[in-house]
């Protein structure tokens, strides 16, 4: 998947006053690398990425996917792309608390229309992978926070989709654990060959990631 | 509209029958209230002597009669006589209770047969005697019937009516049947016209003579259903906006997973139907049974007896009505939740926690 942002710009408005939480953003990514975006809390990290994932439209500029102008793109093609070419991970996990880890997994081979032994075959696979093979039948209160974000990681991966978007991953874990999620992000990057797009505080990203962009103030800086 | 339904149908005492009465009556239905008597003889001697008449069935119909002393106006209590040979003319094929007992004849000089709701209510049982109007009178049957009017009656010859209450050779209904070929409608003119001190109603003027009151009924019953509609519409739409806002963060996740704006909508307004399907069931159990009781102490027909006849006191067509507009109700609730629900982003939400 290739993902180009020209001139991305997001703007909010507060009260009387407007913030710019994108400004004027370019960038061009078009091979499956690990890319972190790091920048502290407000500086438009999670912004961003709802760009990149079609969660938010911008107020100027756009984000073209292999070539093409999502900003023409309709509600529901914008809704097939998260679905099938995209997997999220978020900092707060977002399992569905009345689903088992098993059925978070397959929910969105579901809605995809994959057939029912297919999901359950597929999601058992993810959470082994992810090493919560023996943790399928528990619900998200059930498990520890760093097995709820393996949970989410499985989920985001369903769908075999092209690119993992990962908003602060390890933002609420431990720092042990935040070092497995991390592993485990770059395994997929490496040998699924998927591009991990990643917004984190956590310096040990440096070391790992195959390129950072630094956002301040909504601009991005490759660094 | 049911009950009012109901008031229509008790029409069917007297049906296909003109009802004559002294002027100034007020008939509601098949009972008469107030209003003067009949001479008995000349007014049916008069009647049977204008065309197009069958038959004529004199009658003494009185009501909240005094039992033991005592006027009983609710749950009312009628008391009928009527010429033994023709008892059939409004109690049809009733049989007695367990068999038992007999119909009066004309001889009889004391003996009455009763509705079950009176004589239950009364511990009255086949052989037992009673005091009205300082007249012994002695049951010698219970009727075993599920029509509220002839449960809660007292029926006796004619005679005996006419000399219990000291009403002699008085009545104050003839019932009068039209010969085949002629139309209630011009027998009642027929009968007007020829007899000055009676007035004489038709099936469809009785019934029109309720009307006014029905329809203010209905117009009541509408208000208060709509104001009902309207209170469960906002009741259900407040119930799910809330179990949809605190859902917000999954709504959200379902948006940015990819989920279809149709998965979203069918998710809440199934779970609005479901609300709808189990408070529907409920509220018919319930109002069912509430039904009954209501019914049971208006009438003093045990709820025991009301509970095989459930569904004639609430029909099970009205039964599914009910129960299909209150899932209806419970869908439409759940509309505006179920959109707000589709529209939920995790931007926005993010943005809130954060």
């Amino acid at each position: 998947m290739k993902i180009k942002a020209e001139e991305l710009t997001r703007r909010f408005r507060v009260g009387s006053s407007e913030i710019v939480a994108v400004d004027r953003v370019n960038f061009e990514i078009d091979e499956p690398k690990f890319i972190a975006i790091v920048g502290r809390s407000g500086s438009g990290k999670s912004t961003l990425l709802n760009l990149i994932g079609l969660n938010d439209s911008p107020n100027f500029g756009k984000i073209l996917i292999d070539d093409a102008d999502t900003s023409l793109l309709s509600s529901s093609q914008r809704r097939e792309i998260r679905l099938l070419r995209m997997g999220f991970v978020f900092q707060t996990f977002n399992l569905f608390p009345t689903l088992n880890a098993l059925e978070n997994v397959e929910l969105p081979m579901a809605l995809a229309g994959k057939p029912r032994d297919l999901q359950r075959k597929k999601a058992t696979t993810l959470l082994e992978v992810v090493g919560l093979g023996n943790r399928l039948p528990h619900r998200p209160k059930q498990l520890s926070m760093g097995e709820m974000q393996r949970v989410a990681v499985a989920r985001a991966m369903a769908n075999n989709p092209e690119i993992i978007i990962a908003d602060e991953p390890t933002g609420e874990l431990d720092s042990g654990t935040a070092k497995e999620i991390i592993t485990l992000l770059h395994d997929i990057n490496k040998k699924d060959r998927k591009l991990v797009i990643m917004a984190t505080h956590d310096e040990r990203i440096i070391g790992i990631a195959d390129a950072i962009y630094t956002i301040q103030d909504g601009r991005v800086r490759l660094d | 509209m049911r009950y009012t339904t109901v008031i229509r149908e008790i029409s069917v005492l007297f049906n296909g029958q003109v009802m004559v009465v002294s002027n100034g009556t007020i008939v509601v239905q098949a009972v008469p209230i107030g209003g003067g008597m009949l001479p008995q003889n000349l007014t049916d001697s008069k009647i049977r002597s204008i065309m197009g008449v069958e038959r004529t069935v004199p009658l003494l119909f009185l009501t909240s009669v005094s039992i033991g002393g005592a006027i009983q106006p609710v749950p009312g209590n009628f008391s009928i006589g009527i010429p033994v040979d023709r008892w059939s003319f409004i109690i049809g094929p009733t049989p007695l209770r367990g068999n038992a007992g007999h119909f009066p004849s004309n001889e009889s000089s004391n003996e009455i047969v009763a509705g079950a709701s009176l004589a239950d209510e009364h511990g009255w049982i086949f052989g037992t005697r009673i005091v009205v109007n300082g007249y012994q009178l002695e049951i010698v049957g219970i009727l075993d019937t599920r029509l509220a009017l002839l449960n809660r009656c007292i029926i006796m010859p004619l005679k005996l009516a006419q000399q219990v209450y000291n009403y002699p050779e008085s009545v104050n209904v003839v019932t009068v049947k039209p010969s085949q070929g002629y139309s209630q409608r011009n027998l009642a003119e027929m009968i007007k016209v020829n007899i000055s001190y009676v007035n004489a109603l038709t099936e469809d003027e009785r019934n029109d003579m309720i009307q006014p009151v029905l329809s203010q009924i209905e117009t009541w019953n509408l208000g208060l259903e709509t104001a009902i509609f309207v209170l469960s519409l906002i009741l259900v739409m407040t119930v799910t906006t809330m179990s949809v806002s605190e859902r917000r963060r999954d709504f959200a996740t379902l948006d940015a997973i990819g989920a279809p704006l149709g998965y979203v909508l069918k998710l809440v307004m199934v779970e609005a139907a479901l609300i709808g399907v189990v408070g529907g069931a409920l509220g018919l159990i319930f109002g069912s049974l509430g039904a009954l009781t209501l019914a049971s102490l208006y009438t003093n027909i045990p709820v025991a007896q009301f509970f095989p006849s459930i569904f004639e006191v609430v029909p099970p067509l009205y039964m599914s009505e009910m129960f299909l507009a209150v899932v209806a109700v419970c869908c439409l609730g759940g509309v505006v939740p179920a959109m707000s629900a589709a529209r939920t982003r995790i931007a926005e939400v993010l943005r809130a926690e954060y």
